[in-house]
């Protein structure tokens, strides 16, 4: 589980989250909002690639700055824009992540076959990440974050940019995922992953509330 | 998985996809190849062609141990920029650090894998050398040809700097104020400190500690173990009428074994191992875009400004009468981008108002629009940006066509003031020599590396010697 206690995240003068608590059980939390509210700023705090302001995080009932180890080993995270090594093939960014997550390289090869093989991209992990299309980058980035058994799967809009079946692939996997990890997911398009969530959040105007 | 595997991993992982990526772009073996082509023109002969080493006014008897010497000279004085310009540009510049860095990977094993795939391309690119120096020795050397004693000086000397270069670079990529371009201006600086450095060594006995200042390794091997004294060293940049004739014969294998030379070229290497153990230590990880403003009366002279009022009933905007123009005054608008730059802009156009403006004024507007240039030729040549480009009426060579004439325009504009309170054209004169060739200069760079790099090195080397000459 993880629980944010009064969390202030400012760029500037510009106050994106206002003293924000939530907890995140085992389950599907979507996180819903307008553009520019603040909903990627949070999964980027519980994926620790930034630090709040002030407030405190605790995963496991363990305050962050003694469980930050803990939580990256056990995350899984595809933030919206990752710099791709475009001359790398999808299989080599992939186990070189295995390997940054402390994963076996043998048992992340096959874990990543069998996931891009669910969301379709199975036949293009040998091809260089320079010839592959929004789509197909939004999916790489996700199954990376798949890799191992995450505790903790952090999801900025990872069905934006894909087709109705695809994106319904890949929200079947995340359910899945859903059933022993805490997986927090922010979307434009809740309905059809609302009746999955244990919590439908709502940020706006620097406050998070259930919608 | 224990720590030590892990971090094993992790190394292993980090060298092999780096090394990946260095194979298939096109720069590396770009690299290989300037080396051996290169190598002609790094040894001269009495006509003056190629880099000049003089030592009391002659040049060095050519013996296979002297070749290897000079090769190695050129590199850790002249050509490390060029390393560094590589090791910044390349295709490794760009990592996955949204995702890398939430992971609990150690950073230290991360930056050693990068380090020792940089070292692999810059020794690699010495090996090429080294070949190179093989096939001129057999040209051109003075009595017995030795490919050993070739090799061995030239990896004595060039091999640590080298390594060094790689160092620096993972260190710089650590921290986030070193980056960008003030990692530029700290590596400019480093490189002119570690050519000026070895004098501090010279005139002491050869020991370890003296050794030690001698970064680029040229102090023993060309003076010998004891001190320099008066000794007088010329590397690059010579007038070949002002040599003496004949050549002088220098004992290079007693300055390679002087005392504690060995030992401080192999020193060198274990500082640099401890830099990027320290730059592991030191990482800080990226920020997103968006940056904190800051506070109080400075943040508020900086700051943007609130956005223009909307008018709902705005109409669609109609096309330019002369889109060319448009589009100078929207590149010259970019490089003057942000008040920072407006600031030191008035503060570098009063300082031509007064003192030597070849010396003083010039440079100083010269240093300014080399950021200003750099920082816009390196976005907009960004790949991505580009694709979008080329599908708008203007193509991308008349936005750098409009680049370069902006980037004159602000030159001209800074030395204004200087022109007018002089009453005199020469400040202009000055301005439209040094800003256009600058403008063209960042703009081929920008557009040859795709990113700001290459241009603002190449340029505070050129700044430095406008300032010197």
């Amino acid at each position: 589980m993880l629980t944010l206690n009064n969390i202030t995240r400012s760029y500037g003068r510009k106050r994106v989250l206002d003293g924000v608590s939530a907890t995140f059980p085992t389950g599907l939390t979507l996180l819903v909002g307008p553009s520019g509210a603040g909903k990627s700023t949070l999964l980027r705090l519980l994926a620790t690639a930034e630090k709040p302001n002030a407030g405190d995080m605790a995963w496991d009932g363990a305050p962050l700055a003694a469980a930050r180890k803990a939580l990256r080993t056990s995350l899984g995270y595809a933030p919206q824009a990752v710099d791709l090594p475009e001359d790398l093939t999808a299989r080599e960014f992939a186990l070189h992540m295995a390997a940054l997550k402390g994963l076996r390289q043998a048992e992340a090869d096959a874990q990543f076959a069998a996931i891009t093989d669910r969301i379709g991209l199975h036949a293009d992990i040998n091809n260089r990440i320079a010839t592959f299309s929004g789509g197909m980058r939004r999916r790489l980035v996700f199954a990376q974050a798949m890799l191992g058994t995450p505790r903790l799967l952090a999801l900025d809009e990872p069905t934006a940019e894909l087709d109705g079946e695809t994106a319904a692939q890949v929200s079947a996997l995340i359910v899945e995922r859903a059933r022993e990890a805490v997986v927090v997911m922010t979307t434009h398009l809740a309905d059809a992953l609302a009746p999955h969530a244990v919590h439908v959040l709502r940020v706006d105007q620097g406050q998070v509330r259930p919608a | 998985m224990n720590v030590s595997a892990r971090s094993g991993e992790v190394l292993r992982s980090s060298l092999r996809t780096s090394m990946l990526r260095y194979r298939r772009s096109w720069g590396l073996w770009l690299l290989l190849l300037i080396a051996p082509v290169g190598a002609r023109l790094m040894i001269s002969d009495e006509s003056g062609r190629g880099v000049v080493i003089a030592v009391q006014d002659q040049l060095p008897v050519l013996t296979s141990a002297m070749l290897g010497v000079w090769l190695g000279i050129v590199v850790t004085t002249l050509l490390l920029p060029v390393g560094y310009i590589y090791l910044r540009a390349n295709t490794n510049r760009r990592q996955p650090w949204q995702v890398e860095e939430v992971t609990a990977a150690p950073r230290i094993a991360m930056l050693l894998g990068r380090f020792a795939a940089d070292c692999v391309v810059l020794l690699g690119s010495l090996c090429t050398l080294t070949l190179a120096g093989w096939f001129l020795g057999w040209l051109m050397v003075t009595g017995p040809f030795s490919p050993w004693y070739i090799a061995y000086p030239l990896w004595l000397i060039a091999a640590p700097p080298l390594i060094m270069l790689a160092a620096l670079r993972i260190l710089f990529d650590a921290l986030p104020w070193l980056r960008g371009a003030l990692g530029d201006l700290a590596y400019f600086f480093l490189w002119m400190a570690s050519i000026v450095m070895p004098l501090l060594g010279a005139n002491q006995p050869s020991s370890f500690t003296a050794n030690l200042f001698d970064h680029p390794g040229f102090v023993r091997p060309l003076a010998g173990p004891e001190p320099a004294g008066e000794m007088n060293v010329q590397i690059g940049g010579v007038d070949p009428a002002s040599l003496k004739p004949g050549r002088i014969d220098l004992d290079v294998g007693a300055g390679l074994h002087a005392p504690g030379y060995i030992a401080a070229r192999l020193a060198w290497i274990g500082i640099a191992v401890a830099i990027v153990l320290i730059g592991g230590l030191m990482y800080r990880p990226h920020r997103v875009g968006r940056r904190k403003a800051g506070h109080g009366w400075i943040a508020k002279l900086l700051s943007a400004g609130p956005p223009p009022a909307a008018r709902l009933d705005a109409p669609a905007a109609r096309l330019a009468g002369s889109p060319a123009l448009g589009l100078v005054l929207a590149e010259f608008r970019l490089i003057g981008a942000g008040r920072l730059f407006l600031l030191l802009a008035v503060a570098v156009a009063l300082m031509g108002l007064g003192g030597d403006y070849r010396h003083m004024g010039s440079p100083a507007s010269l240093l300014l629009l080399i950021f200003g240039l750099c920082a816009h030729a390196g976005r907009s040549e960004a790949r991505g940006l580009l694709k979008l480009v080329v599908t708008t009426s203007l193509s991308p060579m008349m936005r750098r066509a409009a680049f370069v004439l902006a980037g004159t325009g602000w030159a001209l504009l800074l030395a204004l003031p200087a022109a007018a309170a002089r009453g005199s054209g020469e400040p202009l004169l000055l301005a439209l020599a040094t800003g256009g060739a600058a403008s063209i200069a960042a703009m081929m760079l920008a557009t040859l590396t795709g990113s700001s790099f290459a241009p603002r090195v190449v340029l505070l080397i050129a700044w430095y010697v406008y300032l010197s000459s």
